[in-house]
């Protein structure tokens, strides 16, 4: 597959692949960014996700392919694409014995922002994280909370059109998590960013589009919302009935398009709750209802389930399927 | 260049590391100057800078363990090589952050022949303590040149620091090595044919083209065929020559007779930037595998 260039695409990645020794940790990766998008990366562990992110930002070189950063090639232009791009690795790269400031204006200096600019962008980049109150401290001396947001100023700093994130919200604490989320959007206005995360409702919070990848491959591209609509659609169902658990499902399977039928377990003294799939399209919720209370069967819940990115998540990426 | 430089010198004084190089080094010099100046009435100074030497054998893998090692295991060289900064510029900064450090020390033992000067009778040979300094300069650069390579090795600073003391020894003990070593011809054309083994197996390694390799071992082995037909008293003592090549010591001592000469100069300023532009090669080359 080979993508033409675009107006709108700030990062194309071509063909990427990336070997160590016999195991390949990213295959023929082949997507673009646009203009003001933001990417989320979704996939377990050892995914290829970082190495992917390393490769964006010229850490690592890739085996086979190439990859263009607002048309500059990470090889042929590296100075190019390292100004252009702010990256936040898995691991902050804060040097312990310095300060919060000191430590910015170092990054400062390191991503050659104009001496005149770099006191006007340290505070800037410390307001955006709200790190202010611990500017005199040492770093080491921060929480682990902290340590990330300073992190993230690293990378804002210079104000790079592009930001790559990796895992920005590992190690915080919920209100933080809250807090990271809503600045990264924030972000989003005036930069075009890749995140990374193996938590789904993180991504889906977040991002425009997400891509899943597994064993260094897309699995899956798209938005949150198309995501857990479309893929694998299925129509379930969960309902409490009140009965014995034989005659419930014996009256649920006489409903003509309902697949499956499983007892999820006994919540309610004299109920059984019970997980329907139907054939994508129908619309089994009548059928159900007339069925059940035709065996004076009354029902006490029914409530339909989308299909979360979960499903989706694990749906792409586990290899036992279940066998229908 | 500059930042990583001025990053690294405060480091040094951040964390105990400079304290300690600084202060174990002016200790020894100091017991040294006062035994043999000041209380032995000896007013010759650069022979105390050349007592001294084994000092390096210590403090130089003090001064540079942690340079790269700790960027490595601190993931903050994912900072430095994602900026848009070169990787010789943050090599460099590096390496004259660590020199700075030893110059510093240097100069504060320079009190020694200043106290000297107020004493002794016929005046201090100044000129020749100023070169017994520039070649005691020189020699600890190339030291540190060695221990910010040993440092890329690895992301474990005491491995770099045992590795860095072990590399010094051996380059210590290198002109009473060759001393023992055989100087008729045939050793040393079996000495020229494994470098010319060696040499093909390193383009081997770096380039894994058979028709390279091949090529360079052909052309070194037909080299050395035509040397041994041609020019055979080449190959007496030529073991002994190319390893004196790297004998850092053996250079020093025409510094401490108090002569200075261009030669020794360029040689220990190509030797340090010869150990640079491996660091650099090697910290590049991690980016590959």
């Amino acid at each position: 597959m080979h993508f033409s260039r675009k107006e709108n695409d700030v990062i194309e990645v071509d063909n990427v692949t990336k070997r160590y020794g016999q195991r390949l940790a990213v295959d023929h990766l082949n997507f673009t960014v646009n203009k003001g998008e933001i990417l989320g990366f979704l996939g377990p562990n050892g995914a290829g996700k970082s190495t992917t992110m390393n490769i964006i930002t010229g850490y690592l070189s890739a085996t086979d392919g190439t990859v263009r950063v607002d048309g500059h090639d990470i090889l042929a232009e590296p100075e190019a694409v390292k100004r252009n791009i702010g990256y936040m690795p898995e691991l902050p790269p804060l040097y312990m014995d310095m300060t919060v400031e000191d430590y910015l204006a170092f990054v400062c200096e390191i991503k050659k922002v104009p001496r005149p600019e770099q006191k006007k962008d340290r505070e800037r980049a410390m307001d955006l994280l709200k790190i202010t109150d611990v500017r005199g401290r040492m770093i080491k001396n921060l929480s682990k909370g902290y340590k990330q947001r300073v992190g993230i100023a690293q990378a804002v700093i210079g104000t790079p059109p592009v930001l790559i994130l990796d895992e920005p919200t590992i190690g915080l604490d919920p209100q933080q998590i809250i807090e990271t989320r809503n600045l990264i959007r924030g972000l989003g206005k005036e930069h075009t960013i890749i995140l990374s995360s193996h938590i789904l409702p993180e991504v889906s919070a977040v991002c425009d589009r997400v891509l899943i990848i597994n064993k260094g491959k897309i699995v899956a591209s798209d938005t949150p919302e198309n995501l857990s609509r479309g893929i694998v659609g299925e129509n379930r169902i969960t309902l409490r009935v009140k009965g014995a658990e034989a005659d419930v499902l014996a009256a649920i399977r006489s409903v003509p398009d309902v697949t499956n039928a499983q007892v999820q377990g006994l919540r309610e003294a004299g109920t059984v709750d019970v997980l329907v799939e139907a054939r994508k399209d129908r619309d089994i919720r009548e059928p159900l209802f007339l069925s059940l209370c035709g065996a004076s069967l009354p029902i006490l819940m029914m409530k339909t389930m989308d299909l979360t990115l979960e499903d989706i998540f694990l749906n792409l990426t586990t290899e036992e399927k279940e066998v229908q | 260049m500059f930042a990583v430089f001025k990053r690294e010198l405060n480091a040094y004084f951040q964390t105990p590391i400079g304290y300690v190089f600084m202060g174990f080094f002016i200790l020894l010099s100091g017991i040294f100057a006062a035994i043999t100046n000041f209380i032995g009435g000896n007013p010759n100074f650069t022979g105390v800078l050349g007592s001294i030497t084994f000092i390096f054998l210590i403090v130089v893998p003090v001064l540079t363990m942690r340079l790269l090692s700790e960027e490595t295991r601190q993931k903050t060289d994912q900072l430095l090589i994602t900026s848009p900064l070169s990787i010789t510029g943050m090599i460099l900064g590096k390496y004259l952050a660590a020199v700075t450090v030893f110059v510093i020390t240097l100069a504060v033992t320079a009190v020694y022949p200043i106290i000297m000067s107020f004493f002794a009778l016929g005046g201090l040979a100044g000129w020749e303590i100023l070169g017994g300094y520039i070649g005691f300069l020189l020699l600890g650069a190339s030291f540190i040149a060695v221990g910010l390579f040993m440092s890329s090795l690895t992301d474990n600073q005491f491995i770099a620091a045992v590795t860095t003391f072990g590399a010094l020894l051996l380059l210590w003990i290198l002109d009473w090595v060759t001393n023992s070593l055989p100087t008729d011809a045939v050793a040393g054309l079996v000495f020229l044919g494994i470098c010319a083994a060696g040499l093909a197996l390193l383009v081997w390694f770096t380039t894994k083209n058979v028709f390279a390799a091949v090529g360079t071992a052909l052309v070194a082995a037909a080299a050395v065929l035509l040397g041994w037909l041609f020019q055979k008293s080449f190959f007496e003592g030529v073991i002994v020559r190319v390893l004196q090549w790297f004998s850092l010591l053996k250079r020093y001592n025409d510094f401490n007779l108090g002569v200075l000469s261009l030669s020794p100069i360029v040689y220990y300023l190509s030797f340090c930037a010869a150990f640079v532009f491996l660091t650099v090669r090697m910290i590049e080359k991690r980016r590959w595998i």
